[in-house]
């Protein structure tokens, strides 16, 4: 653990100009398995270490990243960051970074798992036989992953930062397909291994694809909807990318810019972002060493505030918020990385389907993307379970659907929630290792917006 | 290196039934202005070796950043740890390929990562500023980007290849905003604009600066213009569209890995089975789609993939007809192929290679100019630039929004129209291709966050097309 942190003030020790520094080692090891048709398919083992050094000159900041830890390759990064940032302030006026912020001290978590982090692919292939046994027993067959993994995070810097954190993450997403071609879906993510229950995943994933009868087809139009919580993280991923950034906020492009305690969710509505929640993947600080602290965002449906990093805080006249995607700020601006949805008072989707004359049980959105980014309306499909709801039960399988609607309008909508949150976790793992996740109970709302059905 | 990977690929022969290493030297650059700022300047260098394995048909994988003897044979030692662990599999036959050997280097003018930073900022401060103005502008942007990837390749099978790309490019962007929505216009294309693989004269010239005037211009239109009705109607797609829609629909539908399976949980599976090879009508007759990974200038260009096949040139769409798929060895082994398309590529060393598009292209046809091809409609709408792609996991059912467009009538340009939108049903809509432009509208548009696999990889490809028209199409969805 130290030997990161050596590290990163071995990397900031090789700046020789600028106007203050900061040095960011992020370590990876990890495991990642994945089947389809109940068969293995590919295992990926990786461990690398990456060195990113920011120099902040005259109000710019400018970085150079390595994966490699000699002496050399440390001072070459270092000329590299140097050079960059002296370019950019001999460019034009200064700069609007106002410095790397002060140690401010972040608190301990529970989210590192020694067991996790010895990443041991034997637990990797018993997970995955036991995802291929409950496919088998219901006639289906296992598609899917199977990831652990440990990620140290190391930060020194001129303004007297010197932090260190190191958390794991553990997941196991099955997707079931049954001869017919129906799928069903069913995930879990935790800080350990030890707490995913592969069986008990697959078995929701087999049983959802194992749903009897043709699929039926719905023509497009305004449904009352029941969202289990991997469509409810979707949705929530958007809201967080789109309207609770800081950035696209102090550039009056998000949704709820001019709108912060006003109404744009219904009254049940309450959304935090919570990195000590008990259930979520906690983190100890941002990538610019700020602490994580719990912040609410929509209250009763209220809209309460938005994120910031030090870059877009500065641009609205706020502090960092502690949601710095990279060190100094992601040009794409901050985003809640830890919000969890508050439960409601619903024993499970079964009773929020109850009330429901005729609408749609959405297991899973896929694809989606933003259409009009201000008013956050995102289109996608539905997939891998999506059924019909007819006089307060399922009745039936859909067709999927393309949906086309704005995150705000389905939250507004929103009636009612499940008493049970779960961890909705992203294990997309594009580039470095980060885990993140959605903590939401499932929800019925009035209605969403359909426009097609996807043949 | 080149000792050290084949002493490795000589160890690993007797303790796997196939294996093979890659070292991989990755160095990227990317320099921003955003509203008269300089917003980022950062250079990246990722380097190590992936070491791949085949053992009783499992595959493992591990990857180290330490170039060294004892941890590339470490690597190796955990890659067929992986690969025992994982439960047994039907050992699936790679398909023979020759071993690579030789050595390539894309043709680079003026080496991008020796220009000073200094000189990039100069072109994107001008093109920014002459965004600038507006107050409607809420953000201006202009980008450089530049990629170098050395990769050095050897196999149990005696291969021992190695390959040098360089790709530059970038682009601007403006937003406009008012309090109900916000607009979007890119040049020369959306999402980090035009890059190719090149020098840095590809993006010194791109006329950043020339175009930044209209760009801004149309941005704070848009804001004013009427929404694109929702019709059925004719749709003409610039080329730029025209490639994220190849990408979408065809590009990934036709990855054989997709076809077969095996990226059903996430990237998702495809509409077709390798039955459709030959027999399944894809589109119209004028469609006719070609993956080329030998095009100067293209993304998805090299001289061998990721398991030392060589580029190729295959057909996928003839005259409408399914033709051909992009595989791998063990995907083409799978189907019955004799030969893989030359299609497997890494992002970087520390992932293994999948089955990815090279350069998926629309040939041209022979409806002359865009300016030609609006006259030739007596009505119907114009589409211009990707804003926005959503597509089902079979990759039949999409809609995209474009940044502008502009309605027809009687041949000619009419409104503005903002929000425009288009959506369908993959064969359905290529049957109604009626006409592509011809070769002197044709080039290469860049796509360059292509996402697939687990952990995810990120590639970046080039698409051939010319602007098209396609008939009774869904426009104006939301």
């Amino acid at each position: 653990m130290t030997a990161s942190l050596e590290l990163a003030e071995r990397a900031l020790a090789a700046v020789r100009a600028g106007d203050g520094a900061q040095a960011t080692v992020v370590g990876e090891r990890s495991l990642m398995l994945r089947f389809a048709r109940s068969q293995p398919t590919q295992a990926t083992a990786v461990d690398d270490t990456s060195v990113e050094i920011s120099v902040l000159r005259d109000g710019h900041v400018a970085g150079a990243s390595t994966n490699g830890g000699t002496g050399d390759e440390l001072a070459a990064c270092a000329r590299e960051a140097e050079r960059a940032a002296e370019a950019a302030a001999r460019h034009g006026e200064p700069g609007a970074y106002p410095g790397f912020p002060e140690p401010a001290g972040s608190r301990a978590h529970a989210g590192h798992d020694p067991e996790t982090a010895l990443l041991d692919p034997a637990a990797g292939g018993a997970a995955l036989r036991q995802v291929f046994d409950a496919a088998a027993s219901r006639g289906v067959d296992g598609h899917g992953i199977w990831t652990a993994g440990e990620v140290t995070t190391a930060i020194a810097s001129t303004a007297g930062m010197l932090a260190i954190d190191r958390v794991t993450d553990a997941g196991l997403r099955v997707t079931c397909v049954a001869p017919g071609g129906r799928s069903g879906h069913a995930a879990s993510t935790a800080t350990a291994t030890g707490a995913i229950d592969a069986a008990a995943v697959a078995a929701r994933a087999a049983s959802r694809a194992s749903v009897r009868g043709e699929p039926k087809r719905l023509g497009s139009g305004d449904y009352a909807v029941v969202l289990e919580c991997y469509a409810v993280a979707e949705l929530l991923e958007q809201l967080g990318r789109l309207a609770l950034n800081g950035l696209a906020y102090a550039e009056d492009r998000s949704a709820v810019s001019g709108r912060l305690g006003t109404q744009v969710a219904a009254p049940s509505v309450n959304l935090a972002d919570s990195p000590r929640y008990a259930r979520s993947l906690p983190r100890a600080f941002d990538a610019e060493g700020v602490p994580k602290r719990p912040m609410p965002l929509i209250q009763d449906g209220v809209a309460h505030a938005v994120v910031h990093d030090t870059r877009s805080g500065a641009l609205a006249g706020v502090r960092s918020t502690g949601h710095a995607l990279e060190p100094a700020g992601a040009p794409y601006g901050p985003r809640p990385t830890n919000m969890v949805l508050a439960a409601g008072g619903a024993a499970d989707e079964a009773e929020l389907c109850r009330p429901i004359e005729r609408g749609v049980y959405v297991t899973r959105l896929w694809y989606t993307n933003p259409v009009r980014p201000k008013e956050t309306l995102i289109t996608g499909v539905t997939r891998d379970g999506t059924l019909l709801i007819e006089d307060g039960e399922v009745v039936a399988p859909l067709e999927d659907l393309r949906f086309t609607d704005t995150v705000l309008g389905v939250l507004e909508r929103t009636q009612a929630l499940t008493a049970q949150p779960t961890l909705v976790g992203d294990h997309g793992f594009y580039g470095r290792r980060f885990a993140t996740g959605v903590v939401c109970p499932g929800l019925r709302a009035s209605s969403m917006h359909f426009t097609g059905a996807v043949p | 290196m080149r000792d050290l990977l084949q002493d490795l690929m000589d160890g690993a022969a007797s303790h796997a039934d196939y294996a093979d290493a890659r070292f991989v030297d990755s160095i990227a650059e990317r320099i921003a202005t955003r509203n008269g700022r300089v917003e980022e300047v950062a250079r990246s260098r990722s380097a190590g070796v992936g070491v791949r394995v085949r053992l009783g048909g499992a595959w493992g994988f591990a990857a180290t950043r330490d170039g060294d003897r004892r941890s590339v044979e470490r690597a190796l030692d955990r890659a067929l740890e992986l690969a025992r662990a994982q439960p047994a599999a039907p050992d699936a036959r790679l398909v023979p390929e020759p071993p690579a050997r030789g050595s390539f280097e894309s043709p680079t003018g003026i080496d991008p990562f020796a220009v000073p930073v200094a000189d990039k900022l100069d072109v994107l401060a001008a093109a920014d500023d002459a965004m600038r103005g507006d107050p409607r502008l809420k953000v201006t942007s202009a980008h450089f980007l530049a990629f170098r990837d050395e990769r050095l390749f050897a196999s149990t099978e005696g291969a021992l290849c190695e390959q040098r790309t360089s790709q530059c490019g970038g682009g601007i962007v403006a937003v406009a905003s008012d309090d109900l929505e916000s607009q979007i216009r890119s040049y020369p294309a959306s999402f980090r604009g035009d890059v190719a693989q090149s020098g840095y004269e590809h993006f010194a010239g791109l006329d950043l600066a020339g175009n930044a005037p209209r760009v801004a211009e149309e941005a704070v239109r848009l804001l004013d213009a009427p929404s694109c009705p929702a019709e059925r109607t004719t749709l003409i797609l610039d080329g730029e569209q025209l490639a994220l829609q190849l990408h979408e629909s065809v590009g990934h539908a036709v990855e054989l890995d997709r076809v077969l399976g095996s990226e059903t949980s996430y990237a998702g599976g495809s509409f077709l089975s390798p039955a459709d090879l030959d027999s399944l009508r894809y589109g119209s007759p004028l469609m006719n789609v070609t993956a080329d990974a030998t095009l100067d200038g293209g993304l998805g260009t090299f001289a061998w993939d990721d398991e030392g096949v060589p580029g190729r040139c295959v057909p996928i769409v003839r005259e409408g007809m399914l033709r051909g798929f992009l595989s791998s060895r063990e995907s083409a082994g799978t189907i019955g192929l004799d030969r893989s398309h030359g299609c497997m590529r890494a992002d970087g060393f520390a992932r293994q290679p999948l089955v990815r598009m090279t350069n998926v292209n629309l040939e041209p046809g022979d409806a002359g100019s865009l300016d030609e091809l609006i006259a030739a409609t007596e009505r119907g709408v114009y589409m211009e630039t990707n804003r926005s792609w959503s597509i089902d996991s079979r990759r039949l059912h999409f809609q995209f929004a474009t940044e502008l467009a502009y309605e027809i009538v009687d041949g000619r340009r009419g409104r503005l129209l903002k929000n425009p939108t288009y959506a369908g049903v993959t064969p359905r809509f290529w049957a109604s291709l009626d006409a592509v432009c011809s070769a002197g509208e044709w080039r290469l548009w860049p796509i360059l966050n292509c996402g697939k696999g687990e952990p995810g990889q990120t590639a970046r490809v080039s698409h051939g097309t010319a602007p098209a028209r396609f008939r009774d199409v869904q426009v104006g969805i939301a």
